[in-house]
């Protein structure tokens, strides 16, 4: 997308049988320039996960929490780093801090039934500092993911996501373009009663019945940290470098903060795509012109969108039937456009079958993949199913830098929400 | 994030082996869950504290809440009185136990362990659950296949 350097890979592919390099369809990625070292960039790797268990396109950073205001501190590696949500969350099972409650004006503990749009992320708030690269955001409420300290309300439903084993990782940083992970709807009232969806939960006692459904302002709600840095506190850039067809066992990238605050972290040629209020933009389909809302998530582990008979591409047999399974690699194409239709991007993506990319290879475990993919919703029977989700997840991240903006933060460009790329 | 779990064990486990019509707004709204009667609900109007609405069309009835907090949360039932299909749109997911009641279990032993973090979609003789969106934003439905009414295009269910 960027002139020169485009037309720089598509002269190497032209060549590639001779040059013997790789170029994945029509669209090698640019390579994209990968910010080294900063006090606003912090590592990010693309890997196998947790020991034992694995994850599949996986992002990955480690972050430092503190015990407010002192410097009892505790690094913890494997947390997702996900644009779908806001809000950093941790596994208690691997804290070994003790923080302080984050209570409600009445000093009540809160907890929250984390609504992952499949599952639930159960535990209670508390307080701490954290730090990740030269950034810090200070008495910040966490959730520490337990289901010990206080039972799972019987209204907290939907798959339990609760575990290291369900989770496949130590805890969730949420840097997505909203500020709060619920916002306003979460502090609703009619009249006495809190009409808050069983997000929130004021929490008097560990035994069952001890958590109910509360209404929480917006400040107490759990924030994306990202707004509490000092400096840097518009939004995120995700840098990730290319991953070859076949796939990679790790690649490692960078986390900037900021966008438009330091030399390392300007918009540059980058595509402004705004969103809507519900962090959404609209996708185009170029084989058969089909629209669909649309959000970036780095915590989608593929490009999940249309179904097969939309699409046209078979999904993989049991048990990997989330996956899409063509007989050969599909390059594919896509128009981004922002909430207003006044931006269009093209986008070039690959799908390529599932089972043959994880299958087992001698010494190496392949888990990154730019190429994968699958259906957002179940095949219809003789008719188009319209009006679900196009998921870009992290396949999308790779070879390139995509931004995003918080809502109502400050950006040469105006302010957020936006993605862009 | 769309959390779905679990790993690459499974990586191990596996690969070596391997129109619409005219609607007539009527009143007094009622909330059943999945496969059940009109009748066998009546606590959960409290549960949402919702604006609600019950259209009726030739081949099924709808009975449509608003949650004051966003969500849409639409059941159909068929000529027989029971509810063939839910499906939701909006801030929040709705409480699925309540909504997908008998088959709720059957749900969580569907969406068990597996290595795709992103929608649900899952097809079991005569159930079909379809979950996607993010965080503010979810969008699910799940019917009963071999109930849904003849001539009914499942794509109208949303």
């Amino acid at each position: 997308m960027h002139g020169p350097r485009m037309r720089r890979a598509g002269w190497a592919c032209a060549f590639a049988p001779l040059l013997g390099i790789a170029c994945s369809g029509g669209s090698a990625p640019v390579p994209n320039t990968i910010a080294g070292p900063a006090d606003n960039v912090a590592e990010l790797s693309v890997d196998y996960g947790l020991p034992g268990i694995g994850y599949l396109n996986g992002l990955f950073a480690t972050v430092t929490v503190c015990v407010p205001g002192t410097s009892d501190c505790q690094s913890i590696d494997h947390i997702v780093v996900d644009t779908g949500s806001s809000g950093l969350r941790i596994l208690g099972s691997v804290l070994t801090l003790s923080l302080p409650a984050w209570t409600d004006d009445s000093g009540v503990a809160l907890a929250e039934c984390g609504q992952l749009f499949s599952g639930f992320i159960w535990g209670q708030l508390q307080r701490a500092d954290l730090k990740i690269a030269g950034e810090q955001a200070s008495g910040l409420a966490i959730q520490v993911i337990d289901e010990s300290t206080y039972l799972v309300p019987s209204d907290c439903t939907g798959f339990d996501a609760s575990t290291a084993e369900s989770l496949g990782a130590n805890g969730i940083f949420g840097v997505s373009s909203s500020l709060q992970d619920c916002g306003t709807s979460c502090e609703a009232r009619l009249g006495p009663r809190s009409v808050n969806p069983g997000v929130y939960y004021a929490c008097s006692s560990a035994t069952a019945g001890g958590c109910q459904t509360a209404a929480v302002p917006v400040a107490k709600q759990l924030q994306n940290p990202v707004q509490f840095f000092s400096q840097d506190n518009n939004g995120t850039i995700i840098e990730l470098p290319s991953v070859p067809a076949e796939g990679a066992p790790s690649v490692s990238g960078s986390l900037v903060f900021g966008i438009g605050t330091r030399d390392n972290n300007g918009l540059d040629q980058a595509k402004v795509i705004r969103l809507d209020s519900g962090g959404d933009f609209v996708t185009i389909y170029t084989a058969n012109g089909t629209y669909s809302p649309a959000f970036m998530d780095s915590g989608s582990n593929g490009i999940y969108f249309l179904d097969s008979s939309t699409t046209r591409i078979p999904v993989c047999s049991d048990p990997l039937s989330y996956f899409y399974c063509p007989g050969s690699t599909q390059n594919l194409s896509a128009k981004i456009l922002d909430r207003d239709g006044l931006v269009t991007v093209n986008v070039s993506f690959s799908i390529a079958n599932a089972r043959a990319l994880f299958a087992a290879r001698s010494n190496v475990v392949n888990v990154v993949f730019d190429n994968l993919g699958g259906p957002s919703a179940p095949a219809q029977a003789g008719s188009v199913d319209m009006g679900t989700y196009f998921d870009w997840g992290l396949p999308f991240y790779f070879g390139r830098n995509v931004f995003t903006a918080i809502e109502g933060q400050a950006t040469p460009v105006g302010a957020g929400p936006f993605v862009a790329f | 994030m769309h959390t779905i779990p679990v790993g690459l064990t499974f990586l191990r486990k596996l690969l070596p082996r391997c129109a619409f019509f005219a609607l007539l707004l009527v009143s007094q709204p009622a909330w059943a869950a999945l496969g059940e009667d009109e009748s066998s609900v009546a606590a959960d109007k409290a549960h949402f504290l919702a604006s609600a609405r019950i259209l009726r069309s030739e081949r099924y009835t709808l009975h449509e809440l608003e949650a004051s907090t966003g969500t849409k949360v639409r059941e159909y039932l068929g000529s027989d009185g029971k509810v063939f299909a839910v499906a939701w749109q909006g801030p929040f997911r709705p409480d699925l136990r309540q909504l997908l009641g008998s088959y709720y279990e059957t749900y969580l032993k569907a969406a068990g362990p597996r290595a795709a973090r992103g929608p649900i979609n899952i097809r079991l003789p005569g159930l079909v659950i379809h979950m996607s969106g993010h965080q503010r934003a979810f969008y699910g439905r799940v019917y009963l296949a071999d109930h849904v009414p003849q001539g009914l295009s499942t794509d109208e269910i949303r």
